[in-house]
């Protein structure tokens, strides 16, 4: 397992290339000693092949997605698990066009991706995973994640800090006086549905007691939203990039977050 | 009280893997309404299913809580029926998002009122779910009651004027293709700007029960991922028990404890024509 004393901590990639390279470039000013990524490399963005050289010559440990499981076997959808047939169409656009623009090499990578990753933060001991520790695609959201969820999972998988992403929104909660520690680490790939183009990731630091930031980062998302519309993929999706605001897949948000955004 | 009753020991099970949503049935089968449809034949008589009592539903959120509940359902029969709604509501929002599933017609702008102010406290979401059958007043009528589709339609005004953000639920009593866009152009249609629609499908069980001989069997589940279904996941509790789900609340070969959560935190039997439906359809009756 290894140790550490201040890492950067980041989620849903989404083909944002031009977004991970901000964050990449910012966590290195941050003097971030180790980079994690919670997982969905793809989905929504254009050109996924072009996420994969960044991650792997900025060394980041990635932690594998519902969405890089599927990809990776060429599955029949992405496990969003969506009803509502609209988000259903924009998945599957979404799905189809990333799996063809995925090579076989970085499938077969994907393939090879942990479903959890465990290391030491300073006394602390964390566990990164995507959705939940207990399922994938599982969306802890703010307000439907329980403090005595947290507790349980906390103590069933004996850890004292858990990271998570998948929702596409921050938050953090710290339980038991601060013994113990939930981040959702929010995403990269696009905006957090708060009406700005920035981004998020997490910045880490055992201080000994844990230190938890939340960092935007500005990229130049005209450039991922432009290619958006010139591979022809829904222009709802570069909307999102440019206004900040979820366009689609909107049904799992729960009221409390639903109410925030414009959608 | 009652002894649990054996069911057919042919049935295949599903696994437990977590109580992540808490069913609680509080009104038990006591409604305003007489719907065509009902899954647990509900109505204004004398309940069939008795009414959970507050202390007992305290109970079962204060264990639910220990044994790490994600999120709490409250039905019925008509959930605002229920005497305690509000303290209720109030304790389970304390614990987890808490979802209440209604069938619209006796909202009042007072309990519309208090529902915003408990929302506004919690940390934690609170979700009304409105029943709807069709998105326009002949078809929804029919199924519902006379007089049914308006007042659920005032009530989904009255909400999100409030930022409660209602959830319409439907059963696809047509199973049309556009059901869905159809709800959503009804809520947009009347001014909604965040309209969300959740579509069920139809359960052979209640006053919509089918002579239907079909059952799953182990060979059916063959490949099949159990732990997706729903009863995985869901415990309801009723009156006279604890059940896999809230849709076989009340039937005995359902009942996995008579009161005990955590007695009932086991494999759950699929034996009911209603698995057949959750087994082919992936429908959960939870939110997402």
């Amino acid at each position: 397992m290894s140790e550490h004393r201040r890492i950067a901590v980041l989620g849903g990639v989404y083909a944002n290339a031009e977004a991970l390279a901000a964050v990449l470039a910012d966590a290195r000013r941050h003097d971030a000693e180790a980079v994690f990524c919670l997982g969905d490399l793809g989905g929504f963005g254009p050109h996924p092949d072009r996420v994969f050289p960044l991650l792997r010559d900025h060394h980041v440990r990635v932690v594998r997605g519902n969405y890089d499981e599927a990809v990776a076997v060429g599955a029949a959808d992405c496990n969003c698990g969506y009803t509502d047939p609209r988000d259903n169409h924009y998945a599957r656009v979404s799905y189809t066009y990333t799996v063809a623009h995925t090579s076989a090499a970085n499938r077969a990578w994907l393939a090879t991706l942990p479903g959890q990753r465990r290391i030491r933060l300073g006394a602390h001991r964390v566990l990164m995973c995507h959705g939940s520790p207990r399922r994938i695609n599982e969306f802890l959201w703010e307000s439907t994640t329980p403090d005595g969820l947290l507790r349980r999972l906390l103590t069933d998988h004996e850890t004292d800090v858990l990271l998570c992403t998948h929702t596409g929104i921050k938050w953090r909660r710290v339980l038991d006086g601060g013994a113990a520690h939930a981040v959702n680490v929010g995403v990269v790939g696009r905006p957090e549905n708060d009406g700005t183009p920035r981004v998020w990731y997490a910045l880490l630091t055992a201080e000994p007691d844990l230190d938890v930031q939340f960092v935007p980062v500005a990229y130049d998302h005209e450039v991922t939203a432009r290619a958006i519309e010139i591979e022809g993929l829904p222009p709802e999706f570069a909307e999102t990039l440019r206004t900040g605001w979820w366009t689609t897949c909107l049904e799992n948000l729960p009221s409390r977050e639903r109410a925030r955004g414009r959608f | 009280m009652s002894a649990v009753r054996h069911h057919d020991v042919a049935a295949p099970r599903a696994p437990f893997v977590a109580l992540s949503a808490l069913w609680l049935v509080l009104t038990g089968t006591l409604c305003n309404l007489r719907c065509t449809h009902c899954l647990n034949a509900s109505g204004p008589d004398e309940p069939w299913l008795a009414p959970l009592d507050g202390a007992a539903a305290r109970r079962a959120i204060a264990d639910a809580e220990r044994l790490g509940v994600r999120e709490i359902y409250l039905t019925g029969g008509e959930p605002f029926l229920h005497r305690e709604i509000v303290p209720l509501l109030e304790r389970c929002l304390a614990t987890a998002a808490t979802t209440v599933l209604t069938n619209g017609t006796v909202m009042t702008d007072a309990l519309a009122d208090a529902l915003a102010t408990l929302a506004r406290a919690s940390r934690y979401s609170l979700e009304v779910r409105v029943s709807l059958d069709a998105p326009d007043a002949e078809a929804n009528d029919r199924v519902r009651g006379a007089g049914t589709w308006q007042r659920a339609v005032r009530t989904i005004r009255v909400l999100d004027a409030r930022g409660l953000l209602p959830i319409v639920t439907a059963t696809d009593i047509v199973g049309a293709p556009d059901t869905y866009d159809r709800f959503r152009a009804l809520l947009t249609g009347l001014g909604i700007a965040k309209p969300r629609v959740k579509i069920l499908p139809v359960f052979p069980v209640g006053r919509a029960m089918a002579a239907s001989d079909s059952r799953l069997s182990d060979a059916d589940l063959e490949g099949f991922d159990r732990t997706t279904l729903q009863c995985a996941e869901t415990r309801a509790v009723a009156a006279d028990g604890v059940y896999a789900c809230p849709i076989l609340a009340g039937l005995p070969e359902a009942r996995l404890s008579n009161g005990d959560l955590a007695a009932a935190l086991r494999p759950a039997p699929l034996y009911h024509a209603a698995c057949v439906t959750c087994h082919r359809t992936g429908a959960t009756c939870r939110n997402a």
